[in-house]
């Protein structure tokens, strides 16, 4: 395993190599914490309640900040697999004697860390000051193990997105797509309480719940029974994903043709 | 035990193909249409142990693709390959631990970072203890004189100097095998000899076997004993180096220029004037070695006026592969393959 945290900590590195540009990505969460809070200011005020389906107007924005923390923080797998396809830079990336996607796995985890960690600072100072402090400190064990599962799960998905580079020139349309029902499905503008009933039990189905939904949820209400349900959601899932990655990634390489020669 | 073994070797690649237009482009999105590329073509060759091998054609030769295929990275369409007694798409981790290779248009040093960092991840990956890393990193450093690049992060380099660093990287977990694919490609001709003395030093000391490719007969004069010249897939000439030169590379390609303008039939004795420039101050000459001493045409070339700038160079590998092509029916000439 020393290998595989050489190469995190070698990500790292280079993440934070360049300060700038990462407190230039932080800002823009800024932006977005601005925008939400003012919309849901406005429906809270136009529902004349406190609470909407079991979450305050502070609830929703810590849960949003939580959201948008893993959605902007998560590593970009699909692309930087597809782009060494493309480029043929994957050359010597399988040439070396590691798992190609433990080293992807924790290549994406030493970029990913550093940008959370930096998103949920910048954004968490804005929102503290807009929405009020924190949620109580003992609610995060559970929302970070939840994180971890539904980042494995965001792993899981890009890299096979970015595997489809070895059969499809062009893998941004299933990115987006991807991304879309994450932002709809996994509750990332909305939570998925404020969903009608029908439209919950479908999100509660599909994985992109236990991506976002999931560890967001837990963040701001801690609740044993919904911990298990999510924590069995996400082993399932990655059963079924992490499954489906190793079955594309060794299919894969049977018609990789690496590009440039 | 044969270092490198190949038999047979065939590697086709399917290339999506359209007609130009947007009904064509829209048909292919329903009925796309491909057509096969061999790339490789029934390729057999050995490589023994600690042997300095030139792999060399022009592009689109099958170079790479053969490199790929010995490292594992792809799969043959057919044929039989073993790699220090390895399949290499099936054992393509074990085998690692036993290659290093090098692709020059590919860089394997994190961009961003000094190349220690990627030096020091390497030692992780091929499970060097830190001491035993640090070490051989010393003395690597010393070998292709990078110490003092060592630090700088890798952006900053000259191609030269990353070159030297992706060489030097190659080489961390004492591999038997060297895989070098273009690794000369770019450099000016002060690069190209440090990297090709600094590999052909390690080689000796280590007795690492090196198979190059390249596109430039340069790099297999300096490097190789032995040469396999493929084109369109195929081999086309196997021998000993020397015996390539003393056939083929018998010529040589001369540029002069001078301070004062030249006559528009500038002529040099023993020399075939190729091209007077067009101002007159320069012109390109061919000459054979065999026939004419490069001694007196390099002091004829200086009598003839005041030499401002020349250039020596080996005439393009195109043109010696459609020579040895010429001479393909010749028994005393013609290679194995």
């Amino acid at each position: 395993m020393k290998k595989y945290f050489a190469v995190f900590q070698i990500n790292l590195l280079n993440t934070l190599a360049y300060p700038a540009e990462l407190v230039t990505r932080s800002g823009m969460i800024l932006i977005f914490m601005w925008v939400f809070f003012q919309l849901w200011r406005v429906t809270f005020a136009a529902s004349g309640s406190n609470s909407l389906n079991g979450l305050t107007l502070h609830d929703t924005i810590w849960y949003l900040l939580l959201a948008e923390t893993l959605e902007l923080g998560r590593p970009r797998v699909s692309r930087t697999i597809s782009d060494q396809v493309k480029d043929g830079s994957i050359a010597y990336l399988l040439n070396k004697p590691y798992q190609f996607l433990l080293y992807e796995l924790n290549n994406g985890l030493g970029e990913s860390l550093p940008r959370m960690a930096m998103l949920f600072v910048v954004g968490g100072a804005l929102v503290w000051v807009m929405a009020g402090p924190p949620p109580n400190l003992l609610n995060w064990p559970l929302a970070i193990l939840a994180l971890a599962g539904a980042w494995l799960l965001h792993f899981c998905t890009g890299a096979l997105i970015g595997l489809a580079a070895f059969v499809a020139e062009e893998v941004s349309p299933f990115e987006w797509i991807y991304q879309k029902f994450v932002f709809i499905l996994g509750g990332m503008l909305i939570p998925i309480d404020f969903y009608p009933g029908w439209l919950q039990a479908i999100a509660r189905i599909l994985p992109f719940s236990y991506m976002m939904y999931g560890p967001a949820r837990l963040f701001v209400e801690p609740n044993l029974q919904l911990f298990i349900q999510i924590l069995l959601g996400q082993a399932i899932w990655l059963l079924v994903l992490g499954g489906s990655l190793g079955l594309a990634f060794s299919r894969g390489m049977r018609r990789l043709a690496i590009n440039g020669g | 035990m044969p270092a490198i073994l190949v038999t047979n070797l065939t590697k086709t690649f399917r290339t999506k193909h359209k007609a130009a237009g947007l009904g064509a482009s829209f048909r292919s999105l329903f009925r796309p249409e491909y057509s096969p590329v061999e790339a490789v073509r029934g390729l057999s060759f050995e490589m023994e142990a600690g042997e300095l091998l030139g792999f060399i054609g022009p592009n689109g030769a099958g170079k790479s693709t053969t490199i790929k295929i010995l490292t594992g990275i792809l799969f043959p369409s057919s044929g039989e390959v073993s790699v220090l007694g390895y399949v290499p798409w099936k054992q393509r981790r074990k085998l690692a631990y036993s290659i290093g290779t090098v692709f020059g248009q590919r860089p394997q040093l994190w961009y961003h970072l000094p190349a220690i960092d990627t030096f020091t991840l390497f030692g992780k990956i091929y499970e060097l203890d830190d001491r035993e890393a640090r070490k051989r990193i010393a003395y690597l450093s010393e070998a292709f004189e990078i110490a003092d690049l060592l630090e700088t992060p890798v952006r900053k380099l000259s191609l030269g100097q990353r070159m030297r660093c992706e060489v030097a990287a190659s080489l961390l977990h004492k591999p038997k095998l060297l895989l070098l694919d273009e690794p000369s490609i770019g450099l000016d001709v002060v690069a190209k000899q440090n990297i090709r003395d600094a590999i052909r030093e390690m080689a000796r000391q280590e007795n690492v076997g090196v198979l190059l490719t390249s596109h430039d007969a340069g790099d297999l004069e300096a490097l190789c004993k032995r040469v396999i010249i493929i084109n369109h897939g195929q081999i086309v000439y196997q021998d000993k180096v020397s015996t390539l030169k003393r056939s083929f590379l018998t010529s040589k390609l001369v540029e002069v220029r001078y301070a004062e303008q030249i006559p528009l039939n500038f002529c040099i004795p023993g020399t075939e004037t190729l091209k007077v420039g067009k101002e007159r101050y320069g012109a390109k000459l061919r000459f054979d070695t065999r026939r004419t001493p490069v001694e007196r045409v390099m002091a004829d070339i200086s009598a003839a006026g005041t030499l401002v700038d020349i250039t020596v160079s080996d005439p393009p590998l195109e043109e010696v592969i459609a020579m040895i092509y010429q001479t393909a029916r010749r028994p005393d000439m013609a290679g194995q393959g």
